[in-house]
């Protein structure tokens, strides 16, 4: 476990090698957010397979590739090509990649997600800022013994999500004209999609959205003192009393179609923070 | 049964046989209670009468003790005339030990003879009406710690028992105990995390919903065994705060411990009554 310390900083001296910046944000693109890697000035590109300690990207489906550059002239870090528990990777490595942002001088971290909506007053295509999370994946990144140079052993959770990053994000998708939500995030370990019971006992513990991933990132982001704002793309209705086969073509032409949307969304909440 | 498993209990049943001839050794007293010293209990060890010390180190199958602040140690002494075992240090599902090795030493205390186990814990209340200070006994629990405690010694599982974990009977003695020292103590349902982290203020609500009245780290994977070996199981905990979603304020763990502190002395009246019971 202690040996986590030293894991990271192979990892940041071989991506510093290749780009010598201070990112603002770490930014995993999630489902729905792999387009923003075009609006990036892309100044070094590192595949996952070249940086020490990252997964390596054999059972990533899509291309896994570290994008660091500006962003509207801010500079960040972004993951292309995410991991989740369900493939089999320990949280501990799914992780690593947050606490090298934070080694490379990161303040942010910025993710994203496709998930299910169990809160019927939402709708395919809309987008929920995360405001609080339930963790039900049965695991947790940060158990073994604690580095007190990564971080505390008991990390408070009263506020992993910036409220004040909530209430931005909100702001601008009003003006923008967004339809954008704020809720509750529930993480479970899938792959399997949930039953209808499970659906009403998620809905029942005060969840509005489940999905898969998110949730272990979160952690170590307070773990290690990153601000932190998520957003989830509802891209399919979970409704117990009406739910219907999930359909992953439709799945994904509701991802793709949100896309822009959360794009803008996110380019705004940086945009105010190169500003302040 | 699988060959591994069978494997796997043979060498937990080896380690428990090595732990106890090392033990033995030391001292002859025949202990009938065990505790488990967890926060707001941390002082009892030192009250102990004739106590025989031995450092978990030399204890034969016992997780070394390195990840743990304060000293793991295994305490053979008695207390209001009660032969009593007492560990000083616990292990916790978040440090990363293995549920065989936090069980182990209940294992080993009822090997020695304990027929009852006495198992203390901070935790933090999501029941308004509680406050930080109050003393909650265990009635039940509910286990989300995603861990069974399946695999020691399955001679002895017993998949599912009619009797509660926690015995009513010593539930009733703690509370008769609080009320003639003068102190408020309630029944509840203690909810077991992994953690390490503290609950988000979804999680604190969630807890509330399902049933649970303050939440921790510990305790449940001990109680669990226990009550597998047939001893009887009282369960206090220390609500160190009370959480309110609704009103969220940061968890300071340097708190948690002061007002642990202040418990200390109740806990103390309460496991003495308990311990005079059952003589």
């Amino acid at each position: 476990m202690l040996d986590l310390f030293d894991k990271v900083n192979e990892a940041v001296v071989a991506i510093r090698e290749q780009w010598d910046e201070t990112p603002h944000a770490g930014i995993i693109l999630g489902t729905g957010l792999g387009g923003l890697v075009e609006q990036i000035e892309v100044e070094a590109t590192l595949d996952y397979e070249d940086i020490p300690n990252f997964p390596s990207s054999t059972a990533v489906s899509h291309a896994g590739r570290l994008v660091c550059g500006k962003l509207n002239g801010l500079p960040v870090m972004a993951m292309e090509g995410r991991f989740h528990m369900y493939e089999g990777y320990p949280l501990k490595q799914i992780t690593l990649p947050v606490r090298v942002f934070k080694a490379m001088g990161a303040s942010l971290l910025v993710v994203s997600n496709a998930c299910g909506g169990m809160n019927p007053n939402y709708q395919c295509g809309d987008i929920m800022v995360i405001e609080d999370h339930i963790n039900l994946m049965g695991d947790n990144p940060l158990i073994g013994i604690n580095d007190d140079r990564l971080g505390p052993r008991f990390p408070d959770m009263c506020e992993p999500y910036e409220q004040a990053l909530v209430d931005r994000a909100l702001s601008i998708a009003r003006t923008q004209d967004i339809v954008a939500h704020k809720g509750v995030f529930v993480a479970v370990a899938g792959p399997n999609l949930e039953t209808r019971a499970e659906y009403r006992f998620l809905r029942t513990i005060g969840a509005d959205v489940v999905g898969m991933s998110t949730v272990p990132e979160v952690i170590v982001a307070v773990h290690c003192g990153l601000r932190v704002v998520g957003f989830s793309i509802i891209t399919d209705m979970c409704l117990p009393d009406a739910l219907k086969p999930a359909n992953v073509e439709e799945i994904i032409a509701i991802a793709n179609d949100t896309q822009p949307r959360l794009c803008k969304l996110v380019a705004g909440v940086l945009a105010a923070e190169s500003a302040s | 049964m699988d060959a591994n498993l069978q494997e796997q209990a043979d060498a937990i049943e080896a380690a428990l046989h090595a732990a106890v001839q090392e033990i033995r050794g030391r001292t002859q007293l025949v202990p009938s209670v065990a505790v488990i010293l967890g926060t707001g209990l941390g002082g009892l060890g030192a009250k102990l009468q004739n106590a025989v010390s031995i450092p978990y180190s030399d204890i034969p199958g016992f997780p070394q003790s390195t990840a743990l602040s304060h000293a793991g140690r295994l305490l053979v002494g008695t207390l209001e005339s009660t032969p009593v075992v007492a560990m000083q240090g616990r292990f916790h599902l978040y440090e990363g030990y293995s549920i065989d090795e936090i069980v182990l030493p209940v294992h080993v205390m009822q090997a020695l003879g304990a027929t009852t186990l006495v198992v203390s814990n901070a935790s933090g209340g999501v029941n308004p009406q509680m406050a930080g200070g109050d003393i909650l006994v265990m009635k039940d629990h509910i286990n989300l710690m995603y861990q069974g405690n399946d695999s020691v010694k399955p001679s002895i599982r017993t998949g599912r028992t009619s009797d509660p974990i926690y015995s009513p009977h010593l539930i009733s003695v703690a509370l008769v105990a609080a009320r003639q020292n003068g102190f408020h103590a309630q029944q509840g349902i203690y909810v077991g995390f992994t953690g390490p982290n503290y609950e988000t203020r979804a999680e604190y609500r969630l807890v509330r919903k399902i049933g649970g009245d303050v939440v921790g780290m510990s305790t449940v994977p001990e109680a669990i065994t226990a009550n597998q070996l047939g001893m009887q199981v009282l369960g206090l905990s220390v609500v160190t705060n009370v959480a309110r979603p609704d009103a969220p304020a940061t968890v300071d763990a340097g708190e948690v411990v002061e007002v642990a502190g202040i418990a200390q002395p109740k806990m103390e009246s309460i496991v003495r009554a308990v311990l005079r019971s059952l003589k």
